[in-house]
């Protein structure tokens, strides 16, 4: 069953752990320049996006690379760069509408997230349940029911949610 | 060290004295264990009779939000006249 | 790796700069972090020098295992000859600024000189430079860190700033980095204002190469879940460190009006539930934030609710904004806490310190021994919300004579002021005291007097003897990693074998700062947090170096050592009750007079005070006086400093 990466950034604490372990698991590294995922902030209003490769079904990265380099894994359905026949132009980190194709400075190559094999590092060490890993499924069902509770609490003038710890 | 050993360090030997549910009595020289009922919104200290107001961390994780204060400001006045009694007695 | 971070002097007088690698030997002998900050410190601090001079030299540095795959190791660690005290400044601050300068190459930077007018660090990716901040001067400590980044077209980047404190050389003028992340004691903002140095911002994209990476992962997760599911870090990361002053209010072991009362009574409007609630009606229920890689998230956003300042955006508020716009001026409204918080936090300013400061001055009103002459008509009583937030303005910006007073901190202070002023100043070293009450604790009463930067919970404070731990526990903590059959009490109110917790938890906090790890995830306010037996993975997966927990304390003793040291050779003595191992004459005299009823009553015993400081001195292997005997020394390799080793 193909599985999704979703966010809630409402419930990012923005501590960038995420960024941490996915340079750690994929390059060896700490380095969040090496991060397929980044969080971006706003701390003059305390607001964390964390953004990541959306694996988008029409992908400008796959259109647009003209030696066809980016294709769709089979076994997990996110979208793969093939070295050996990529060229280095750049082209995908410059139309990807994330920024969630990335270049690395030191192999000059592109990268982008590859949901770890099936197990993301960003989900399994986000203890805020920030980002979650998915069902292609219930995707939609869990957004509607997060949005609810949210309409439910605004409706009942109070906004106590302790779901978090 | 290169291969972890199997050993639990201090830390993690103690982990199972962790008392998820109850809380301690604030009274420093009672520290009694209470289990307050679920969701309860205050407790008695049955060994020292301080009364405190809860807050639920989480539905499991119960913590003392403050003492009932007029409760233990009474029991705080009581103990204050007879130690200074005590004291004028001068047996301390 | 960790171990190919540099270490940098830059001369703000001449603009030079030199890089170095640090050596090998002195990782195995002071790791890094406030550790080595130390040994540096006492190798390029010239005897007696003033504070405020060229030659003080200002240390920065992020721990050792800072950026690396260990959890919560993102603490940046300052220190100098501290403007308050005269003896070791040192502070330490979490967020994001320590991690950016281990990936732009570096783990500690040493500053000296003085620049011939304001400007900024900016170092990234190996390179050093310094900047004109001509537009910086004058600006608050957030308004400076978005300049900054506006100016180098990077929002990435990381500042650690003063605000106008700093440069108005107030004596406990903090560093600041984010919203709240405050270096706030001893006054290491003064120190860069009298560098003229505004700001050190930082950006890197440098690979810090782990030796076991999947390893690392493995362990951190493990090591992450012991801290997150300790009840006391589950309710940090709802409530934030404001549970800590809460819960101590409940029973009275905290201070208020300038430490005459041990509880603050009815103070349900600032309860850290209180405060909780507002941060969620004016952010939202997800409203914790955390420093980086942390999973702990103890930091509140609020918005101020009402008031002048209604709407703005902060952080915390802390323990110490509780204490200090709460409990000791005695005012009970959240709305003060806030905007005190927020003052503090855009001045850039030693919270702490500025609220006790200003209830010590709240008290000598009262006893009349400073009137309307001396506050220019401001009615300082206590509870008068709108003359504590005044007071922070003037000491500040030093407006009025008493502002300009205060700024210069309490010892001096007290001497302007005159008559008895001095006995109602609660510090050690010339320190202000966290807004906690020890009289009936003497375990951290011992930590206070002896703490080495002056008053202070978190050199060496055995919180945990407050839970009445059984004997065996206390054992299994204390006994390790070295043995010690000596006696040990669950009892917080005996004086017996106190001594050896606040002696452990002294190189346990140590080990933690010279590592870069936030004392949340160590015994602190948890007994099951990791220490000694827990860091040498942490270690190893990520550096691939090796230490054994033994050899981790003998780093932790030989650094507190160090300190010992400085504060010797800047003129610490045991019992001066200006720069000394000493507390203020109410801890003696004046009993506990409310909050629980075992309470009720307590104060310190002097005679088994001085037994206990005896007992500690000779844990540490110092003579009576304090002083580090030759053998001790010998012992920890310190016989011949300073070294100059790198």
């Amino acid at each position: 069953m193909e599985k999704f990466l979703t966010v809630n950034s409402d419930k990012c604490t923005g501590c960038r752990l995420c960024e941490l372990v996915c340079s750690v698991m994929h390059e060896g590294v700490s380095n969040p320049a090496k991060s397929r995922i980044q969080v971006v902030k706003w701390e003059d209003e305390g607001r964390y996006i964390p953004m990541i490769c959306q694996q988008c079904e029409d992908a400008p990265c796959q259109s647009v690379c003209p030696v066809g380099a980016i294709s769709r894994d089979k076994e997990f359905g996110f979208l793969k760069v093939d070295y050996d026949v990529c060229i280095g132009c750049r082209l995908c980190v410059s139309i990807c509408p994330f920024g969630a194709m990335n270049y690395n400075k030191t192999t000059r190559k592109v990268f982008k997230c590859d949901l770890c094999g099936g197990d993301p590092q960003c989900v399994r060490f986000c203890e805020a349940n920030a980002i979650e890993f998915v069902t292609a499924d219930v995707v939609s069902s869990l957004k509607k029911r997060e949005g609810a509770t949210r309409q439910s609490a605004a409706s009942k003038q109070s906004l106590v949610i302790w779901e978090h710890v | 060290m290169a291969k972890e050993n199997e050993k639990f360090s201090v830390s993690e030997s103690l982990r199972k004295t962790r008392t998820f549910g109850k809380v301690r009595c604030h009274n420093p020289s009672c520290m009694g264990r209470m289990e307050p009922a679920a969701g309860s919104q205050q407790i008695t200290c049955p060994t020292c009779g301080m009364a405190y107001r809860l807050f639920w961390v989480t539905p499991e994780l119960p913590r003392i939000r403050g003492p009932v204060w007029e409760v233990n400001r009474k029991l705080a006045e009581n103990i204050r006249a007879q130690k200074l009694e005590a004291s004028k007695d001068g047996s301390k | 790796m960790a171990l190919d971070r540099k270490i940098a002097y830059i001369d703000l007088s001449t603009g030079k700069t030199e890089i170095k690698p640090i050596p090998l030997e002195v990782r195995k002998k002071f790791i890094g972090g406030r550790g080595l900050d130390a040994y540096l410190l006492y190798n390029n601090a010239p005897e007696g020098c003033d504070p405020l001079s060229p030659e003080n030299p200002l240390i920065v540095s992020g721990g050792f295992l800072t950026a690396t795959c260990a959890s919560a190791t993102a603490r940046t660690h300052f220190m100098a000859k501290s403007p308050l005290t005269g003896l070791l400044g040192s502070a330490n601050m979490g967020g994001f600024f320590a991690p950016e300068l281990a990936w732009a190459g570096f783990h500690h930077l040493v500053i000296t000189g003085k620049a011939e007018k304001p400007i900024y660090l900016w170092i990234h990716n190996g390179q050093i430079e310094i900047r004109d901040a001509a537009k910086l001067w004058g600006r608050t400590t957030t308004d400076t860190q978005w300049a900054i980044r506006d100016e180098l077209g990077d929002q990435e980047v990381k500042s650690a700033v003063i605000g106008q404190a700093g440069e108005n050389l107030v004596r406990y003028a903090n560093v600041m980095t984010g919203i709240k992340n405050a270096g706030g004691r001893t006054g290491m903002g003064c120190v860069m204002g009298s560098k003229n140095l505004k700001a050190i911002a930082t950006r890197g994209t440098m690979d810090i190469k782990i030796a076991h990476p999947l390893e690392a992962l493995e362990f951190n997760k493990k090591f992450i879940e012991q801290i997150t599911t300790a009840k006391v870090n589950k309710t940090q990361g709802t409530l934030g460190t404001p549970f800590i002053w809460g819960a101590t209010n409940s029973w009275g072991g905290i201070r208020t009006r300038n430490f005459q009362f041990n509880q603050m009574e009815n103070a349900d409007e600032i309860e850290p539930e209180a405060i909780d609630d507002i941060a969620t009606k004016t952010i939202g229920p997800h409203h914790m934030t955390g420093c980086f890689g942390c999973q702990v998230h103890c930091r509140a956003q609020y918005k101020i609710p009402s008031g002048p300042y209604a709407g703005k955006y902060g952080e915390g508020p802390e323990y110490t904004s509780l204490g200090a716009f709460g409990g000791e001026p005695d005012c009970k409204s959240a709305e003060t806490v806030l905007t005190g918080n927020h003052l503090v936090n855009q001045y850039g300013v030693d919270n702490l310190e500025i609220g006790s400061i200003i209830s010590w001055a709240m008290e000598l009103y009262e006893l009349g021994i400073i009137t309307n002459k001396e506050t220019d008509g401001l009615e300082l009583r206590f509870g008068n919300d709108e003359a504590l937030l005044e007071m922070v303005h003037r000491i500040c910006t030093r407006k009025g004579w008493l502002g300009d007073v205060l700024a210069e901190g309490g010892i001096p202070a007290a001497q302007k002021i005159g008559k008895n002023s001095f006995d109602y100043l609660i510090q050690v070293k010339g320190m202000s005291n966290l807004h906690s009450d020890e009289r009936g604790t003497p375990a951290l009463a011992l930590n206070v007097a002896t703490a080495s930067r002056g008053s202070d919970h978190l050199r060496s404070r055995p919180a945990i003897d407050l839970y009445h731990l059984p004997e065996s526990v206390l054992r299994k903590i204390y006994g390790s990693p070295v043995p010690y059959d000596g006696p040990l009490s669950s009892d917080h109110m005996e004086y017996i074998g106190k001594a050896w917790e606040v002696f452990w938890q002294e190189n346990c906090y140590m080990a933690v700062d010279c590592l870069g790890i936030c004392k949340y995830h160590t015994v602190f306010l948890g007994a099951t947090l990791p220490n000694f037996e827990d860091w040498p993975k942490a270690i190893y997966y990520n550096t691939g170096l090796e230490f054994t927990p033994k050899e981790i304390w003998d780093v932790a003793e030989r650094c507190n050592n160090i300190e010992r040291l400085f504060n010797l050779r800047e003129g610490l003595t045991r019992n001066d009750l200006v720069k000394g191992d000493t507390l203020n004459h109410r801890y003696f005299d004046e009993p506990c007079r409310r909050g629980a009823p075992d309470i009720i009553g307590a104060k310190i015993d002097r005679d088994k005070f001085k037994i206990m400081v005896d007992e500690f001195y000779k844990h540490h292997g110092w003579d009576n006086d304090g002083v580090p005997t030759a053998e001790t020394l010998k012992r920890l390799g310190l016989d011949k400093e300073p070294t100059h080793l790198l």
